[in-house]
């Protein structure tokens, strides 16, 4: 074999090998670092830049932050929610555009909202394998660049017209065209089973929880003051590099307040009995941008004397049967921590730091709420009573979607990045090491949970 | 060689109205005949302070094929510097007709990145006037730097071809020097195909600003001409140049010979072979394009370390 030809032997780490199909022991999976690209609001900076575009600058970012040219990744797994059919490959054509060696490979996924922290535990699941010893994980999504599809009507024409043989067949396959398939198809919100939107779905279960204006209000404060803070402190100086001139999310807000947030008229929930508190201060704006995550084992980091700043120790999907009102929409999370926890024999009382994606402010709420329900925990989570409390000082310290904005798919790497640097500063905690909880809800009744553990 | 006059420019000059000026240029010299001697003028142009629109250079970006990122492609630099350079080939001491001059060949160093947010001070000039079998050519320089530092950034050299006219006392080159040597060319086994639409010269036009007639419709290539429109060579040496893609590192030099045409719409059939050193670090890549139904070659050149 040449010299530039591909390393034929495993993964570096020898307690990963073993006999052919004989279980292998597992090892850990490390977060080394992140990078992302300032979010920016839709319509704002990134108008113009594509998916691939974004991808590609967090990407490049992330390389020239460990050192990576040239370097083969084990893996490269990203999405995007809102994705142009020409995109099938878009983390392959990122790899291919960015200074990783072309021998990287590289898959998409797409789970909604939580795609990218999908591709964090996927990846870390094959690392703990021993499949690969390294792998990017990560999101991007534009909703100003957003595709639009022609009507059903149209691209049964042009797809017939494809197939037509002769000129009377074309002609014929033409005769169907009516004006109105020519009006184009734009994505939206909305959930293909209810016709409803995400925010006028939150807005049946903030009614339901009992979730007050003031305390969405307050959400959405402390998300602006806490991000702001954290960039003043120079937090974000290494997970992030600047992009078409922007330094900072643009959907930060550093001089808003409580009165200021309380004038704002509700969006969502206005058509229901109940009083509509959901308004543009206390929701995520539609944004652009993306993230990643370098992920590796122990033996990786250490041969590329890298950091290593927290494992990730597990995680949980879960769904809710929301269609007809069982449960609501981005309540998925709420069962998927429970199990989670149960699993790693752990109680809420055993963190340090708590990543609720900010949906909306109520999102963080209902969970909160129904987490305190002693009713729900018995009947709906089979426990004894109320799941937990959490400490709402360690909830998003350092700010969540809410100012940060959220760009579908890149919110995952955000808060995986943003979490394992503060537990890798927080260090060890009551003689354990400093733990974290990230939870991410999704369209399609889904959520997505995980444990990450200072190193 | 003499020493150079800097003229400097409050902004960087309109190319619409160079051409317009151009074109009057011409049409005044077949009247008057005017005499514009045999040397170049010594006078080199310079704007300072000059910014990429991002809009443009999204455009620009994703025209070409390359990511949308914050640093400058370095076609994108040499369309920056474009009019200045035709500034100084427009002036009335410019011995030769601006119009109809052929781009045969462009040199950049691009010597280190340069980012959309910076301003930039860029200078142009007119240098080594020649003779060619077939006319007169001559070098334009174009040099960038961040505005108010010394270090040249970016340096463009583009050789054109006034064809058909010569200077007096400016000899043609003797047989023997190289020039009158006609390869044969057997094309390679493509790597890459390009369908170029017949919209490709609009397209350019709008991203780079060079909205000269013969890139932009059958009609004004025709009257210019020309059998039909033909592509930007600047287009595609800087469709080359993404396709080799970010191997290349951030400093690199970039060369292309043009050859024959290309008429759009088209297809252009392309051969990039890359060197590589120990460990597949990338060293150099040559490129090369031809016609595939013809087998004429458009263009060749390479992207190499500095």
């Amino acid at each position: 074999m040449s010299i530039d030809g591909q390393s034929a032997t495993g993964p570096q780490d020898s307690s990963a090998l073993a006999a052919p199909g004989a279980t292998r022991t597992l090892r850990r999976a490390v977060i080394v670092g992140g990078n992302r690209i300032p979010f920016a609001r839709s319509g704002g900076a990134y108008t113009k830049s594509s998916n691939q575009d974004m991808l590609t600058a967090a990407l490049d970012g992330l390389i020239a932050r460990f050192g990576l040219q040239d370097e083969r990744i084990g893996e490269v797994a990203a999405g995007a929610v809102l994705k142009h059919s020409r995109d099938f490959n878009l983390t392959r054509e990122a790899v291919l555009g960015s200074a990783l060696s072309a021998e990287t490979p590289a898959y998409d996924l797409q789970q909604a909202c939580a795609t990218g922290l999908e591709t964090v535990l996927g990846l870390a699941n094959k690392i703990k394998l021993g499949q690969i010893d390294s792998a990017i994980a990560g999101g991007v999504d534009s909703a100003s660049d957003a595709p639009i599809a022609v009507s059903e009507g149209l691209r049964e024409v042009l797809l017939d017209l494809n197939r037509a043989k002769s000129l009377p067949q074309r002609l014929q396959v033409l005769s169907r065209l009516r004006p109105k398939d020519l009006a184009p198809d734009a994505p939206g919100t909305g959930e293909p089973r209810t016709g409803l939107s995400m925010g006028e779905h939150q807005a049946l279960t903030t009614a339901q929880w009992n979730i007050s204006r003031a305390a969405q209000d307050e959400i959405s404060y402390n998300s602006h003051r806490n991000l702001a803070a954290a960039y003043d402190a120079g937090f974000f100086d290494d997970l992030l590099t600047p992009y078409r001139g922007l330094t900072r999310d643009s959907n930060l807000r550093v001089d808003t307040t409580l009165e200021k947030l309380a004038t704002l008229k509700p969006v969502f929930g206005k058509s229901l009995g109940a009083e509509a508190t959901m308004t543009a201060g206390n929701s995520t704006p539609l944004t652009d941008g993306a993230s990643t995550v370098l992920l590796a084992s122990e033996a990786w980091a250490d041969a590329h004397d890298l950091p290593k700043l927290a494992t990730v120790v597990d995680g949980e999907a879960a769904a809710v049967d929301f269609v007809h009102g069982k449960d609501g929409l981005l309540m998925a999370p709420a069962f998927a921590v429970p199990r989670l926890l149960a699993r790693n024999g752990l109680t809420l009382a055993d963190f340090d730091f708590f990543e609720i994606h900010e949906a909306f402010a109520a999102t963080v709420l209902s969970t909160l709420a129904v987490w305190e329900d002693e009713e729900f925990g018995r009947s709906r989570l089979g426990l004894d009573g109320a799941f937990g409390t959490i400490d709402r000082a360690r909830l998003n310290v350092n700010g969540s979607s809410l100012a940060a904005g959220h760009p579908f798919a890149a919110t995952g790497g955000r808060i995986a990045a943003t979490l394992a640097k503060m537990l890798h500063a927080k260090g060890t905690e009551n003689g354990r090491p400093a733990r974290g909880l990230i939870s991410i809800c999704a369209a399609g009744g889904q959520g997505v949970v995980a444990i990450l553990e200072a190193l | 060689m003499n020493t150079v006059h800097p003229v400097i420019l409050g902004e960087m000059p309109s190319l619409s109205k160079l051409y317009l000026n151009a074109a009057a240029q011409a049409a005044r010299r077949r009247v008057l005949g005017t005499d514009n001697g045999s040397s170049l003028p010594d006078a080199s142009h310079e704007v300072r302070g000059v910014t990429a629109d991002v809009a443009k250079l999204t455009a620009y970006q994703h025209l070409i094929g390359e990511t949308a990122s914050d640093v400058l492609p370095a076609g994108y630099i040499h369309a920056l510097t474009f009019p200045l350079a035709m500034s100084v080939m427009n002036r009335d001491d410019f011995p030769l007709p601006l119009l109809g001059m052929i781009h045969l060949s462009n040199h950049v160093e691009q010597r280190s990145p340069v980012l959309f947010t910076e301003p930039l001070d860029v200078t142009a000039r007119v240098e080594n006037l020649r003779g060619h079998r077939t006319g007169t050519q001559l070098d334009v320089v174009a040099e960038v730097r961040g505005a108010g530092a010394p270090d040249i950034r970016w340096i463009g050299v583009s050789t054109y071809l006034a064809k058909g006219m010569f200077l007096p006392g400016i000899d043609k080159p003797s047989a023997h020097n190289g020039q009158t040597r006609h390869e044969e060319f057997k094309a390679p086994d493509p790597t890459g195909l390009w369908q170029l639409g017949v919209d490709t010269g609009r397209a350019y036009a709008a991203v780079s600003g060079d909205f000269n007639p013969i890139h932009l419709s059958v009609l004004s290539a025709k009257a210019l001409g020309m059998r039909r429109s033909i592509a930007h060579g600047m287009y595609l040496a800087s469709r080359a140049l993404a396709d080799v893609g970010p191997a290349r590192g951030e400093s690199f030099g970039w060369d292309v010979e043009f050859d024959a045409p290309v008429f759009l719409p088209g297809r252009v059939a392309l051969d990039i072979s890359t060197a590589q050193g120990l460990h597949g670090a990338w060293q150099g890549s040559d490129f090369v394009a031809w016609n595939p139904r013809s087998g004429r070659r458009h263009f060749r050149g390479s992207v190499t370390e500095l």
